[in-house]
């Protein structure tokens, strides 16, 4: 693909638009641009400018300029992808959402927010708090991702087994097209089939098709009790063979269901200086329930505690308040931190597959990871069987042989998952780092109807082109 | 060997507000939790209690909903809890919450030690523990970070001071208030959990400890609240700005005459 390159009297036109304080051109000030959360060496590359637009008409305005003069435009949120997609691959410009940070609206009395994408997907449930509201879509970067980024991502998270993913509650778009049209797609209607389903086409497009530049989202009232069972077992295979019981036998459907292995487990503490008795515990889950009926929500957190000890669990630790909650999810939420502190060579994969083939999976993943001697912890949403397997670089291997061994590996993983029934990505995306591996997992068929979509919507492919697949 | 552990209930400090009006904490709708750092001094008993065997008892002064802690602190893995709650205790500073619950421990003994938090985190005096080994006349070691050993008669701790730490040979019974370097706290297990929504929990007034009215609370209370503000931080910044080569050189030249007038550097 050739594109134009971002002249001098671009920039001009860029600053015209946007004011000079909002454009920037230095390499230093590019740099935090040219990588998201995948391994710098690997996929990072410059812009050759980020603007900063603050409103809808100047993306507008930023998107015909490119459209006319064929310049690739990158849509960026908070840079905490894990995927690539906020990388510009071919240069050109980067749209950085960091200024258009507002939350428009709260309607409470259709219980939904208005949003502009650079806000921060916790600040908005930081302010509908006080509202007895919440937003639902609980990524594990949640204190620094944006919804926008949420949306281009279509991401998941923590609470997708009771709540779903980000799509559920997004109920209206605002999007800026590759030409600069600006069009609206959905609104405060909880139910709508007036045509095709367009907003769903856009969210989860890793920004492929537009700028999403205003956003409708859905809020829940907020369950007043929450508690979290840190579940301890001797084995993998006890503890995930426990992941379908625990709904089907207890018949709750919990808001969370994590899974850790033992040297997820160890490795976070370890780098919390967190002592749990993770020595005798070959694997965890963290569960967790909520509600709003304090003596509902605790024989519904008993029944699954005692289930578990049931078969065979070795210990069962509650958190029912912020000290102890925080203290079992931090393990958590740490465990990528601090496999990078192993080694920053790592490729975090998140992997899906039915949830009653989860204990093979893991097994096999143990097997691939022996046969080319390095780590392959696993750890992630066992309740939607979404594992983000981790492959981290054994430090004996060179550099070399990891660039090697890795793609060797992904190969045989994604197979493999294909072979269970699986996918190779639940909620980070293709973007860059997958996208030479997608037709493992979908057909030539599938793709060539992905390539028409795109063509139609971005005609000239300027929209973060080189993402999901090759044009 | 019988240990007492007295805890205090706090707000969760990361969810507080202040209102700027009175500079008093807002209470509503903020979570309570076990003092943080008491939660090392339930983790030592337990430990002391796995080695030596015995039983535990947490007490508390607060108001009913103290009974959280307490149950947290079963839950955790201690015996038996008693709370002393009543509008009688309630305005009490540090010397008259020490005297009420040294009045319970003279009440509840025998016992060979009491263990407390260094400090609670939203009064952060750090006295209660003090205040309570001096009514009841035992040796006390503040800022405890370590047992070396310990017998029937007597318990060898290593408390932190300013130079370092010291080592102090104690007899029991003693009081200890500890540092985070003591233990690591457990997380409370289910069976605990069990255990702690059952048990009952004895909760006294003043009276039924003996103290005459008028010795607790507010009234029995020496320290005054005269006013509470929150002191002013200022900051004066001289901003040099750079807009050009000769802007630059002026601007360092100033910054080397400040940094020597301070006589932060000489030439």
């Amino acid at each position: 693909m050739k594109y134009n390159p971002v002249s001098h009297s671009i920039v001009e036109k860029l600053i015209e638009i946007c004011g000079e304080h909002y454009v920037f051109v230095d390499k230093e000030k590019l740099e935090p641009y040219t990588h998201d959360e995948t391994p710098t060496e690997q996929f990072s590359h410059f812009p050759e400018v980020v603007v900063m637009p603050r409103d809808t008409g100047q993306v507008a305005q930023i998107m015909r300029l490119a459209y006319e003069n064929g310049i690739p435009v990158t849509p960026r949120g908070a840079g905490s992808g894990l995927s690539g997609g906020a990388i510009p691959a071919y240069g050109g410009i980067v749209v950085s959402l960091d200024k258009m940070n507002k939350i428009l609206e709260i309607d409470t009395q259709n219980m939904m927010v208005t949003v502009e994408p650079g806000v921060i997907t916790n600040e908005v449930n930081e302010k509908v708090k006080e509202l007895g509201l919440f937003f639902a879509g609980y990524p594990m970067s949640v204190e620094t991702c944006f919804i926008g980024g949420n949306v281009a991502e279509n991401a998941g998270g923590g609470r997708a087994v009771k709540y779903g993913v980000t799509d559920r509650y997004i109920m209206g778009l605002e999007v800026v097209l590759p030409d600069g049209e600006i069009i609206s797609l959905g609104g405060k209607r909880v139910k709508d089939v007036t045509g095709y389903n367009l907003k769903q086409l856009f969210i989860g497009s890793e920004g492929t098709l537009g700028i999403v530049t205003k956003i409708i989202v859905k809020l829940l009232p907020l369950p007043s009790v929450i508690i979290d069972l840190l579940i301890l077992f001797k084995n993998i295979k006890q503890a995930i063979q426990i992941v379908p019981k625990i709904m089907l036998e207890t018949r709750i459907i919990p808001t969370s269901l994590e899974f850790m292995d033992q040297l997820s487990v160890q490795t976070s503490c370890q780098y919390l200086n967190e002592h749990l008795p993770y020595q005798e515990a070959g694997a965890m889950l963290l569960v967790e329930v909520d509600g709003n009926n304090q003596e509902v929500v605790e024989a519904e957190a008993e029944t699954i505690g005692e289930l578990c000890l049931e078969q065979g669990a070795l210990e069962v630790y509650v958190a029912d308040n912020y000290t102890t909650q925080e203290r079992v999810w931090a393990v958590r939420r740490n465990i990528p931190e601090a496999f990078k502190v192993v080694s920053p060579q790592q490729s975090v994969e998140d992997i899906v597959v039915p949830i009653s083939v989860i204990a093979v999976v893991v097994e096999e993943i143990q097997e691939i990871a022996q046969k080319y001697d390095i780590l392959i912890p696993c750890y992630g949403h066992a309740g939607d069987g979404n594992l983000h397997a981790t492959l981290v670089k054994n430090p004996r291997h060179s550099y070399k042989k990891w660039l090697e061994i890795e793609h060797q590996i992904l190969l045989e993983l994604y197979h493999l998952i294909k072979e269970k029934g699986g996918t190779i990505s639940g909620e980070h995306g293709i973007g860059l780092k997958r996208k030479d591996y997608l037709s493992i997992v979908c057909s030539e068929e599938e793709i060539n109807l992905m390539r028409k979509i795109k063509k139609t919507i971005d005609p000239k492919n300027i929209m973060n082109p080189g993402k999901i697949f090759e044009e | 060997m019988k240990i007492i552990v007295p805890i205090k209930q706090v707000p969760e400090t990361s969810q507080v507000k202040i209102n700027e009006e009175t500079g008093t904490v807002i209470r509503e709708g903020v979570e309570n939790i076990i003092n943080p750092l008491d939660l090392y001094a339930i983790e030592l008993a337990i430990e002391l209690r796995e080695e030596q065997g015995g039983t535990i008892t947490v007490i508390s002064m607060g108001p009913p909903k103290a009974e959280i802690a307490l149950r947290e602190a079963i839950a955790m893995g201690a015996d038996e809890a008693i709370l002393l709650s009543g509008k009688e205790f309630a305005g009490s500073d540090t010397w008259a919450t020490a005297y009420a619950l040294a009045t319970l421990i003279k009440k509840i003994q025998p016992f060979d030690l009491i263990v407390s938090g260094e400090r609670a985190t939203d009064g952060d005096t750090g006295q209660v523990g003090p205040g309570i080994a001096s009514f009841l006349n035992l040796p006390l070691s503040t800022y405890t970070r370590k047992i070396e050993s310990i017998d029937n008669q007597h318990i060898v701790v290593q408390r932190l001071i300013e130079e370092g730490s010291e080592t102090l040979k104690m007899p029991l019974p003693a009081l200890l208030t500890v540092v985070k370097e003591i233990s690591y706290p457990r997380l409370p297990t289910l069976r605990g959990k069990q255990k702690a929504r059952t048990i009952d929990i004895p909760v006294y007034s003043g009276e039924d400890i003996g103290i005459p009215e008028g010795e607790i609370g507010l009234k029995g209370s020496p320290t005054k609240v005269v006013k509470i503000y929150r002191p002013q931080i200022t900051r004066k910044g001289t901003l040099l700005v750079v807009k050009d080569e000769k802007t630059l050189s002026e601007s360092i030249d100033r910054l080397i005459s400040f940094l020597e007038e301070k006589k932060i550097i000489s030439f």
